[in-house]
């Protein structure tokens, strides 16, 4: 860091402290051998992690999350991915409005998605939890699977496809041999995004979980809630553990700075 | 189309110029809202011959192109290929190669897999695939790269790869967006003698769409100058260089002078057939062209002077003329000096 | 002259087959826009006219109350005054830090992008949670108070604004960052050669010329933050508790505890109208700043 400019360089250390070690802490209490989340912990021992991974209602609760942070992953893709093909190549009328609406899940705040579902499907119309759900994260993940994907798409050159089409290839064997080769990538990149937002969502699963389908995260907030024991922080641990592992695939597959890149722009 | 014929042509084989053209476009217009981009345009593009769509951008030489390979359909007009009506055919039915602009390489597939994928694409053994995708890339001397992929090419091996492409399905026509514009200056003089090499050994119908006029005079067989979607003039490179059927053909074959003939016709003439002599002195040719005017500058460039010259004609009417003559016929020659500017009658163009 | 959009227009669709074309491409829309009115657009309708068993007019009077009621309103502005002060934090870090990362030329400006980065994809209840270790009664920050004998006993920080304000800074200072830096990267480094050529100092350089040229990306970053602040429910639960109630914790309670349907459906209209409002004016001052 440069030290020329010491007021910059004092309040970066402050930003990294702020986002970094609370992270630290967490993973620091989770190895404690005593009973309450205090610090600094009391002794080194693993318990904390063999009652997190024996606790059925965790256990439980992460079939459940991967299990919808998996199909809603799928499910946007799959109708995602078509979409972002006929906005980005159909030159159809009012592509802009389109594209606005596949991004609009994005701007409304997700605990009020989240209401409207419950409100209407799950109250008015007596559908079941889980599929509600399920509808929910897709209509989540739809954005990052427009955005992600129509990036790679806008990034590619028409010609290639003009190419294929010219060498005698039909458009659907185009879509196949060419297309969707050169946006493997991004694909990919959505899907672990979506994955990732899916698995790690709270404010929308929130008002939709019901005692059969109810997520890892949510899950854990109502366990905090009733007491205050470092198996949480076992847990949490755990959880970060296997998001450093998603990291390095992202980093050295597409590279895990352009993923996020893709949402702010 | 006939896929078993061999890629290199029997040289006894001259093509007839009689015979029938490779393609045509028949009364073609290509109208994109209130945008005319091409504008009833007839042409024949005749067959075995290096053909160039010449003009500025935006003449509709790129569109006329992409009509042809079937990209864009005519709103109105018939396009045929081969004596057949392809209008309504999609691209994949046409029987074309084409060579974009940006080589639209796949970036997936290896050198040789690119070169394969039309043959693939007609089910060709895969012996005959893999035979007639090296014969191709042999005949623009890359053979040696098959196993490579696009993106560890420089950008000329790129464009022979996208050349060889195009000719290892036998095409009916061979097309070619501004095939040379993404090349560097000593490249690009490179690859138009071998795109004639490979014409004339594989005896193709080429399309060649260009802005270089350069390119053009020295790459055609044909040339077909346009401007604002129409066709301004179609001929030899000779006749269309010679005799430039109107003053926009004439600027862009790069001549400078207009000047107006007795009968109210324009002229033109070539800035090096100019010459530039003291007022008032006999020198230069009999008859022919001669007005007075005042020298308004000098670039020296070496072998030659480019001198500019405000001169005044029979009808009072003043014209600046361009003339580049031998340094040494210069020496004397100062900026403001008052001269006469001479031309042999055999120089002036009328258009 | 001629018109300068030929090559634009002539795209990948095939002009004489268009409709069939625009038929086959309008039909790959359908599943997604299916998703889209049935699992977001209708819902989200039905929060304004068809709550459950209520009204659009009692949703609209409660409304009307919420916006004049001094308990609401205090809600109403707590929520709005964390946002904005979280926003203040998070640009006066992730700024510096932006600045730091896009101008480094070492390698470890690449491991701390990553670092700034990576927290993103981390649970947010992972992330709140280490704030219950440090702020709680038997916290670290606690002890170290007593330890060094400013408080004689740990004070309570837990279910404050304060420990908010720590939270929703922690989660969303990435965004800021990332923001900031793609704006940042995107000013030509000469430009500060050229200012210190003329005679501008470090800190002037900065402020005349690296922050103006910014300023779209710190708008990006404020907008997103802000958004993400007043609609954010993990942190103001975990670390607001009953104290402190957001509009989001409100939200939450009407739906589920009291299920005053009327209520939660004001409550969420507030929240959409402030988060769409921030976005808006974000949007237009960006646009003013692109052109100006």
């Amino acid at each position: 860091m440069n030290t020329r400019k010491p007021v910059a360089a004092a309040l970066a250390i402050v930003g990294y402290i702020v986002m970094l070690v609370p992270i630290l802490f967490v993973v620091a209490t989770a190895f404690t051998s005593g009973s309450t989340l205090r610090f600094p912990p009391e002794g080194l021992s693993f318990q904390w992690f063999d009652a997190a991974l024996s606790y059925a209602p965790f256990t439980g609760a992460l079939l459940t999350s991967l299990q919808l942070a998996v199909a809603s992953t799928f499910l946007a893709l799959a109708v995602g991915v078509p979409a972002t093909l006929a906005i980005y190549r159909g030159a159809l009328p009012g592509k802009g409005l389109v594209e606005g609406l596949f991004l609009s899940p994005l701007i409304i705040p997700e605990l009020v998605v989240g209401l409207a579902l419950y409100q209407q499907l799950i109250i008015t119309f007596r559908v079941d939890n889980w599929p509600v759900l399920l509808l929910g994260h897709t209509a989540l993940l739809l954005p990052y699977a427009v955005r992600v994907t129509g990036a790679a798409l806008a990034g590619s050159d028409v010609s290639l496809e003009e190419a294929a089409r010219g060498l005698g290839a039909s458009p659907l064997r185009t879509f196949f041999t060419i297309t969707l080769p050169i946006l493997r990538p991004g694909i990919f990149s959505a899907a672990l995004l979506g994955f990732i937002t899916s698995f790690n969502n709270v404010p929308l699963s929130l008002l939709l979980q019901s005692r059969e389908s109810r997520t890892l995260p949510i899950t854990m907030l109502d366990y905090v809630q009733q007491s205050y024991d470092p198996m949480i922080a076992a847990t949490s641990t755990l959880i970060l553990a296997a998001t450093m592992v998603i990291a390095v695939i992202a980093e050295r597959t597409v590279g895990f700075a352009k993923i996020f890149g893709g949402i702010n722009r | 189309m006939n896929t078993t014929t061999p890629l290199r042509r029997n040289p006894e084989d001259h093509p007839d110029p009689q015979s029938a053209p490779a393609a045509s476009f028949k009364n073609v217009s290509q109208v994109f809202g209130d945008f005319t981009a091409v504008d009833d345009i007839s042409l024949e593009i005749p067959a075995g011959r290096l053909t160039t769509l010449l003009g500025p951008s935006g003449c509709g030489k790129t569109t006329s192109l992409r009509m042809l390979a079937g990209y864009s359909q005519p709103s109105s007009g018939t396009i045929y290929i081969q004596g057949e009506d392809a209008t309504r055919l999609p691209p994949e039915r046409r029987g074309l190669g084409m060579v974009f602009q940006s080589y639209a390489l796949f970036p997936h597939m290896t050198v040789a897999e690119n070169v394969a994928y039309g043959l693939k694409l007609r089910k060709l053994p895969r012996a005959e695939q893999d035979r007639r995708a090296q014969e191709s890339l042999d005949m623009v001397g890359l053979g040696h790269l098959a196993k490579s992929r696009p993106r560890q090419l420089s950008g000329g091996q790129q464009q022979r790869v996208a050349l060889a492409r195009a000719i290892a399905v036998r095409p009916k026509l061979l097309l070619l967006d501004e095939p040379l514009s993404n090349l560097d200056a000593r490249l690009r003089v490179q690859m138009r003698s071998e795109i004639r090499r490979i014409q004339g050994e594989t005896g193709l119908s080429v399309v060649l769409v260009t802005h270089d006029q350069d390119e053009a005079l020295e790459m055609s067989d044909e040339m077909v100058v346009m401007r604002e979607g129409k066709i301004m003039q179609q001929g030899a490179p000779q006749e269309v260089f010679g005799a430039p059927a109107n003053r926009f053909v004439a600027e862009f074959m790069g001549y400078e002078n207009f000047l107006s003939s007795s009968d109210g016709a324009t002229l033109t003439v070539r800035p090096e057939h100019l010459g530039v002599v003291p007022a008032g002195t006999s020198q230069g040719p009999l008859g022919g062209l001669r007005l007075q005017g005042h020298i308004l500058d000098l670039a020296y460039r070496g072998v030659d002077v480019l001198v500019t010259v405000s001169a005044r004609e029979a009808n009072g009417r003043e014209v600046r003329l361009m003339c580049d003559i031998r340094a040494e016929a210069a020496r004397e020659l100062q900026r403001g000096d008052q001269v006469d500017v001479v031309a042999p009658t055999a120089s002036l163009i009328e258009l | 002259m001629v018109h300068p959009r030929t090559l634009n227009e002539t795209g990948y669709i095939h002009e004489g087959n268009r409709m069939t074309r625009r038929g086959t491409f309008a039909l790959l829309l359908l599943p997604g826009l299916a998703f889209l009115i049935f699992g977001f657009l209708a819902p989200a309708m039905g929060i304004l006219f068809a709550a459950p068993g209520t009204d659009a007019s009692e949703i609209f009077i409660r409304l009307g109350e919420m916006l004049t009621d001094p308990y609401d309103l205090r809600i109403i502005g707590r929520t709005v005054g964390l946002g904005l002060i979280v926003t203040a934090v998070c640009l006066a870090l992730g700024f510096p830090i932006a600045y730091i990362l896009a101008r480094s030329t070492s390698r470890w400006g690449g491991v701390l992008l990553a670092l700034a980065i990576f927290p993103l994809l981390l649970s947010n209840v992972v992330r709140t949670f280490g704030w219950l270790v440090i702020l709680g009664s038997n916290g670290a920050l606690g002890q170290l108070l007593v330890h060094f004998g400013i408080t004689e006993t740990p004070p309570q920080m837990l279910y404050t604004p304060f420990a908010i304000v720590m939270g929703l800074t922690q989660l969303f200072l990435p965004l800021a960052i990332i923001a900031c830096y793609s704006a940042v990267s995107q000013v030509d480094a000469g430009l500060d050669d050229a200012a210190r050529g003329l005679g501008a100092s470090r800190g002037r350089t900065f402020w005349d010329v690296v922050v103006p040229l910014s300023m779209p990306g710190v708008v990006v970053a404020a907008t997103l933050v802000f958004a993400g602040s007043v609609t954010a429910y993990t942190t103001p639960y975990l670390l607001g508790g009953s104290r402190q109630r957001l509009l989001s914790t409100e939200l939450y309670s009407y739906s589920s505890v009291t299920v005053d349907w009327a209520s939660a459906s004001a409550t969420a209209i507030v929240m959409t109208i402030l988060v769409v409002l921030v976005s808006t004016v974000a949007a237009r001052i960006g646009r003013k700043g692109a052109t100006a």
